[in-house]
């Protein structure tokens, strides 16, 4: 079972595992923290302290826009969109991680480790 | 079941958080918590684990109100800053000089007053008409949730512009004229003229709206 990052590469790899979430479809706060824990098999964990920061930040420089919509059962759930601009991130942060990779693979052999 | 919502409120409330701070940040959390503690409730834990498994979600309220905060006002502060403070600021001032000029332009004269052999110039009708200004500026800056000392600043706008006039003007004079006690005095009756008695006048309109917290009404609204 993979242990979790709770380190600064955690931190580090937020943006891009959040706006590649908001890529696939709009998602409000606790879905987003729920889909990452889930979709890295609980290596990525967010809670509610370090999502809603992150997701304030990206509102602000525009990455994302949110809206409230009600659910089926009457509550409101505030959803965050992936905006243009939030989309014209994700290409160089792939692609800026890649090379992180690539470079760490290089160096230590990770992938193979 | 607790109510999230009125939690959050008090903790984030209680750190002192700034207005930008709204009622929807309150309750999105206290909606993140309470599906934290149902998502915990259905995966059979009783109240108390799945409370403290919610909480956890938070850690120190204190960090998390600091956090947020950078991160929704970092960029906005100019625009807090302007709505409560330099708007109602130049409001103020702009209506307590219009209001100066119309007393000049209707022909209403100053009241000389005579004190130590100088003359003082008092503009009863305009220093009558400054706590409407005063109201007006601490007004606007309550409303767009300033601080105390915002709401006060921009009741004073006026004298406090006329303050920093004089400042400039006395070291001025002095170069010019050189070093007078008689100019010393002139100068603190032309304080007193200008800025303390407009300031007390301006002061008086402000007082209602230098009490009672806008984000106090925010929050319960």
């Amino acid at each position: 079972m993979p242990k979790r990052v709770r380190s600064k590469i955690a931190r580090g790899s937020a943006d891009l595992a959040i706006l590649s979430l908001l890529a696939e479809k709009p998602l409000y706060g606790f879905e987003i923290a729920r889909q990452i824990g889930e979709r890295t098999g609980g290596t990525l964990k967010f809670t509610l302290a370090s999502l809603y920061p992150l997701l304030y930040e990206m509102e602000k420089r525009g990455w994302v826009e949110a809206h409230w919509q009600v659910n089926a059962a009457g509550r409101d759930r505030r959803y965050y969109r992936l905006t243009p601009t939030g989309r014209r991130q994700l290409a160089p942060l792939r692609e800026e991680w890649r090379s992180f990779f690539r470079a760490l693979d290089d160096l230590a052999g990770v992938s193979h480790a | 079941m607790p109510d999230w919502k009125k939690l959050v409120r008090k903790r984030l409330f209680k750190l002192g958080l700034a207005s930008s701070t709204t009622e929807e940040v309150i309750a999105e959390l206290a909606f993140h918590l309470e599906e934290t503690y149902q998502h915990a409730v259905t995966n059979g834990l009783t109240q108390r684990p799945a409370i403290k498994i919610a909480l956890q979600e938070v850690g120190d309220w204190h960090v998390l109100a600091t956090e947020v905060e950078r991160a929704r006002t970092e960029e906005s502060c100019m625009n807090y800053r302007t709505k409560s403070l330099w708007l109602p600021a130049l409001i103020t001032l702009f209506g307590a000089s219009i209001s100066l000029a119309a007393t000049q332009f209707i022909g209403l004269q100053p009241r000389l007053v005579w004190f130590a052999g100088m003359g003082m110039t008092f503009y009863w009708p305009w220093l009558a008409s400054l706590p409407v200004f005063g109201a007006v500026g601490a007004y606007m800056s309550r409303r767009a949730a300033g601080q105390t000392p915002m709401r006060l600043a921009a009741g004073l706008s006026p004298a406090i512009v006329m303050l920093i006039v004089m400042l400039l003007i006395l070291p001025w004079g002095l170069f010019l004229d050189g070093f007078h006690f008689f100019r010393l005095v002139r100068f603190g009756l032309g304080l007193i003229n200008w800025v303390g008695i407009p300031a007390a006048s301006l002061l008086l309109g402000s007082l209602p709206f230098l009490r009672g917290n806008n984000r106090t009404a925010e929050m319960n609204r």
